[in-house]
């Protein structure tokens, strides 16, 4: 078996004694899904890991006058069962479902969605394969595969949840020991693989909040199997009086979102904006080339849901 | 035979009470890990264990050149080392082996090892491999080649034969490399007992050739050994090897004098592989006006990887069974397989056959295209008939081909439904014939390849004692159906002993679909001649105390030779067996023709088993085979990037989940082989060797393209759409 490294591990029944462990340079484990493989490849050995499994208030489904608050401890389940979040948010929980599989959806939270890490094939592996080829941008290395020629890490975000939430125009709420602050999901994510996510070593992801649902939207994942597969492309749209959104995921550090007026504006705005790179054992060109194909697969999915 | 009653070995299984090699433990066992190579091609200049060594806990190392005696699975292939020897040949080859109080103390000790490495010129393909100025693998060889073995053979008149032909079909084909991904991991624990004999607990296939092995490898008698093998989570042909688990672990138990296990992580699976071949092919194939099969000019290259394994034998499975399942009097081949700078291939489920029958099936559909036949009825007319002499000398007993074909006809509604499926939806049809079991062992000798000894307790009980490996094929649960037949008493009352080489009479192991066809005419004449013991007409337990009173202990002895048949072409060993099992197969694909992506709806297959002795498992076995196949067919490659497996995981390493897994409709088709145990043939190969080109030719009558490349992924399924739709402007 592959061992994880040893580290200490606390759990605080309450949000005050996480914020002062993550303070002190805890990393956060939620439902374990990415951190602890992650962990097991040694691309994190922390010395100390907090544990968020006791605070039972970042697991409580809120429902608000129009739109509703979800604990970022709520697991994948829990939100795909959420009457509420079916009846207001129907393409969150859909995306729910699409994570993985249903063990992981029983485990995973929605927190670790939005905080999820990048993902790459040089960069996802155990420790002996990745010193074969010499590490990379991300970790341990000086050089990209992906982009060789680049200054950037080009590792894809890779939350299946990720493009809905946007498209719903969640808010992340952050709390830390220096204070809280809110931070729209659509603004959470930089352009490079190793610091794509705004969210500080020392801050907690304690709630999403999703307001009334001002658009319908549509959420698409392709990948090569039913189940278990990461997004090989991801791809959410959603109308609304201002017209058609898109949001491209898993081809770069950071979701993509496109409008126009139509679908076929929509599509060929999408394709425009979107250079998937390396960073999937599918073929570049195949990635790109679905990307306008699931646009407007996802349009007319509106059309006719 | 009594199908109603449950495999004797599915609750142990089902409730997880099975034992296997990482349940094991011992007093004062200790486990060892490999510290793996990084480079495809590299001397090893230095080694320095100082920092390993001086982590509380570990307790030993081992390095290559404490044990430079080489082994491999056959004497011509005598490649290999435990450990690396001077150089390393693959990305993830073992060169040093830390062992220590517990896993993680081992994983933290390797880590600090310090190996320099004075990098080489690799090998990663096989145009590199061939290339005339190549860097030579294995320098110490005799003659300075990466090739292997070159195969070549002729039968008839090849060239007059195509030439007089009413269609020629002249196509390349490409199949992938895929590895087995057993859901046990390679484990062993070695252990001395206190009289200094060693024994080796090992998921492995081969008990008896492993125990050879282990003895040469480490100088002791072959009486001083003895490998057990408990419950073992499958195979499929990645466990036929001695590899460094087993021999480590030995070496290591006898240096340190306490037991050592060694259990590989997945990713270690994906180094030491042995999987499938990846192969260039080249075929000319021609039917002549009648629809008969005129002729066959095959040529097939193979990429080996770094270590010979079974790849001798690859290079004629690439060839030899171009004569099955159809009559053809004019074949040629010329094949090779030759070292690159990867893991080994070696032999996987279909050993060789596998690959050949995308291009004769493929070329086979295009030239019964091209003559407007249909192909369900080209395969009909061209099936071997009962008895048939193939033209390299291969004997067939019963051949229930034509049954199959007319099985998976009618069961997929071929007639009625093909061409008619609608848009992007198609049916495909493909053929193929397996051996039971290789007539010819790895080493040469007078001996019974298969032997059992039956005893009849006095409570009754009967204990089966045979040297095979179940490694959760169900090839226990199968002789002891054998055994209770022949005895006439329930199977509940048989408890099996295998798998243990000091308990057990020799079997030579789970490979070329061997073990109900040799293992089980062993335990007919085992049981047969308990039977003989017993009073006629007596209940049976009287009947056994009145044998025992009258003479002892009352114990059946039983072995199997095969039938010297077939004339030995050239003093081919590969290829001739006491029978052959015949499948035919149907597969239904749906297209979605923007993206690509291909989806196996549905997959008939017809099996000429002989007999069913287990109905249930008969039916497991095709439906594991056509799983399998959809997965090289679709979904699986064991790629590699600059020497370095791209996907060392079963995250990436795709094998389709029940998702993509299509209905299977097994059918059993009973021809009752004379040769074989109660009529019986093998099923745990044949079946997959159709699937892929089924589903290649099912593509093409769904989307009127046809694919010569496998897998055939949505990338490729794709651009051939997109050709096509050009072509058609």
């Amino acid at each position: 078996m592959l061992p994880l490294p040893r580290f200490q591990l606390s759990r605080p029944t309450s949000l005050a004694d996480a914020l002062i462990a993550v303070a002190d340079g805890a990393v956060v484990i939620a439902g374990g899904t990415d951190l602890l493989p992650s962990m097991k490849h040694r691309l994190f050995e922390p010395a100390r890991v907090v544990s968020l499994a006791g605070i039972a208030s970042l697991r409580t489904i809120v429902p608000q006058e129009r739109g509703l608050v979800l604990g970022s401890g709520c697991t994948l389940r829990d939100v795909a069962r959420d009457q509420t979040v079916l009846r207001l948010f129907p393409a969150l929980a859909a995306a729910c479902r699409t994570v993985a599989t249903p063990t992981i959806q029983a485990m995973g939270t929605i927190g670790g969605q939005v905080a999820l890490d990048t993902r790459c094939v040089y960069y996802n592996q155990p420790a002996g394969w990745r010193q074969s080829v010499g590490g990379c941008l991300k970790k341990d290395g000086a050089v990209c595969h992906v982009a060789p020629k680049g200054t950037g890490c080009y590792a894809a975000h890779a939350a299946d949840t990720v493009p809905a939430l946007w498209l719903y125009d969640a808010v992340i709420q952050l709390a830390s020991t220096a204070g809280d602050r809110e931070v729209p999901l659509r603004d959470l994510y930089g352009d490079d693989g190793r610091t794509w996510l705004g969210v500080r070593p020392d801050e907690l992801i304690t709630s999403i909040a999703l307001p009334a649902p001002a658009s319908s939207v549509v959420h698409r994942k392709v990948r090569t199997r039913a189940a278990i597969d990461y997004a090989a492309l991801l791809v959410a749209v959603s109308r609304s009086d201002q017209g058609l959104r898109a949001v491209v995921s898993a081809v770069g550090p950071r979701p993509i979102e496109v409008a126009a007026a139509t679908p076929e504006a929509l599509a060929e705005a999408a394709h425009e904006a979107v250079r998937p790179l390396g960073t999937h054992l599918h073929p570049v060109p195949w990635r790109r080339a679905l990307v306008r194909i699931e646009v407007l697969r996802a349009v007319n999915g509106l059309i006719s849901p | 035979m009594n199908d109603d009653q449950p495999r004797i070995d599915g609750l142990a299984r089902i409730t997880g009470r099975a034992v296997y090699v990482d349940d094991l433990v011992r007093p004062r066992m200790v486990v060892a890990k490999f510290v793996r190579s990084p480079h495809p091609h590299a001397t090893i200049v230095s080694i320095d264990l100082t920092a390993a060594l001086a982590v509380p806990g570990v307790v030993g190392s081992m390095v290559g050149d404490e044990l430079p005696v080489k082994f491999g699975p056959i004497p011509v292939g005598r490649d290999e080392t435990a450990l690396a020897v001077g150089k390393v040949r693959y990305v993830g080859e073992p060169v040093v082996a830390i062992a220590a109080v517990d896993e993680e103390t081992a994983h933290r000790a390797c880590r600090l090892v310090n190996i320099v490495y004075e990098p080489l010129p690799a090998v990663l393909t096989l145009d590199d491999a061939l290339a005339e100025d190549a860097p030579l693998i294995h320098a110490e060889k005799r003659k300075a080649t990466n090739v292997l073995r070159r195969v070549h053979q002729s039968h008839g008149d090849v060239d007059k034969a195509l030439a007089g032909a009413a269609v020629v079909i002249e196509r390349a084909f490409s199949y992938p490399g895929s590895t087995h991904v057993p859901l046990e991991p390679h484990a062993a624990l070695a252990e001395v007992e206190p009289d200094g004999r060693l024994v080796v607990y090992a998921s492995t296939q081969n008990p008896h050739y492993l125990h050879k092995d282990l003895a040469v490898v480490l100088g002791l008698p072959e009486h001083r050994v003895r490998v057990v093998k408990p419950a073992v989570g499958a195979g499929y042909g990645g466990k036929c090897d001695p590899t460094s688990v087993e021999i480590c672990s030995a070496f290591l138990a006898r240096k340190l004098g306490r037991p050592v296990k060694i259990a590989l992580e997945r990713e270690e699976v994906f180094y030491q592989h042995r999987g499938r071949h990846p192969a260039v092919m080249w075929i000319r194939l021609g039917l002549n006006a009648d629809g008969s099969l005129a002729g066959i000019d095959f040529k097939a290259k193979a990429a080996g990887g770094a270590y010979a394994s079974y790849g001798v034998v690859t290079a004629y499975y690439l060839g030899v069974f171009l004569t099955l399942p159809y009559r053809v009097d004019h074949v040629r081949f010329e094949t090779l397989r030759a070292y690159t700078n990867e893991p080994p291939c070696g032999p996987k489920r279909g050993h060789g056959a596998i690959q050949p029958r995308l291009a004769v099936e493929c070329a086979l559909d295009e030239a019964a295209a091209a003559l407007g036949l249909d192909p369900a009825a080209v395969r009909r007319q061209n099936a071997v008939p009962d008895g048939h002499v193939t033209a390299n000398g291969l004997v067939v007993g019963t051949c229930g081909l034509v049954r199959c074909l007319d099985a998976v006809v009618l069961a997929s509604g071929w007639n009625e439904r093909r061409g008619k499926l609608g848009p992007n939806r198609g049916l495909g049809i493909a053929a193929s014939s397996y051996m039971c079991g290789a007539l010819h062992p790895v080493y040469d000798d007078a001996m019974p390849q298969s032997a059992a000894v039956v005893k009849l307790d006095r409570s009754g009980e009967v204990v089966l004692f045979v040297g095979t490996s179940d490694v959760g094929q169900g090839s226990s649960d199968v002789l002891a159906r054998i055994c209770a037949e022949r005895l006439g008493v329930d199977v509940g009352l048989v408890r099996v002993v295998e798998g243990d080489t000091s308990l057990c009479p020799v079997d030579l192991g789970s490979y070329s679909s061997r073990v109900t066809f040799f293992a089980g005419n062993a335990v007919i004449a085992a049981a047969d001649a308990a039977k003989k013991r017993l009073p006629e007409g007596v209940p049976w337990l009287a009947a056994i105390q009145q044998a025992e009173e009258s003479g002892g202990t009352v114990v059946g002895v039983g072995s199997y030779s095969p039938p010297k048949v077939g004339s030995r072409f050239k003093r081919q060993s590969v290829g001739p067996s006491p029978a052959y099992s015949f499948t035919a197969q149907v597969a239904e694909v749906e297209v979605d023709p923007e993206t690509g992506i291909t989806r196996v709806v549905k997959v008939w297959c017809a099996h000429d088993v002989g007999h069913a002795l287990n109905r249930g498992s008969c039916e497991g076995q095709i439906e594991g085979c056509v799983y399998m196949g959809v997965g090289e067919a679709l979904y699986e490659e064991q790629a590699y990037r600059a020497g370095v497996v791209k996907a060392p995981s079963l995250l990436e390493y795709r094998v389709p989940t029940v998702h993509e897994t299509p209905e299977i409709v097994p059918i059993l088709i009973e021809t009752f082989e004379p040769a074989g145990p109660l009529g019986a043939k093998e099923v745990g190969e044949g079946p997959q060797l159709p699937t892929v080109p089924a589903i290649a030719n099912a593509l093409y009558d769904a989307i009127g393209v046809r694919l010569y490349d496998a897998p055939f992924t949505p990338d490729r399924v794709r651009k051939a759409v997109l050709a096509a739709s050009k072509g058609a402007r």
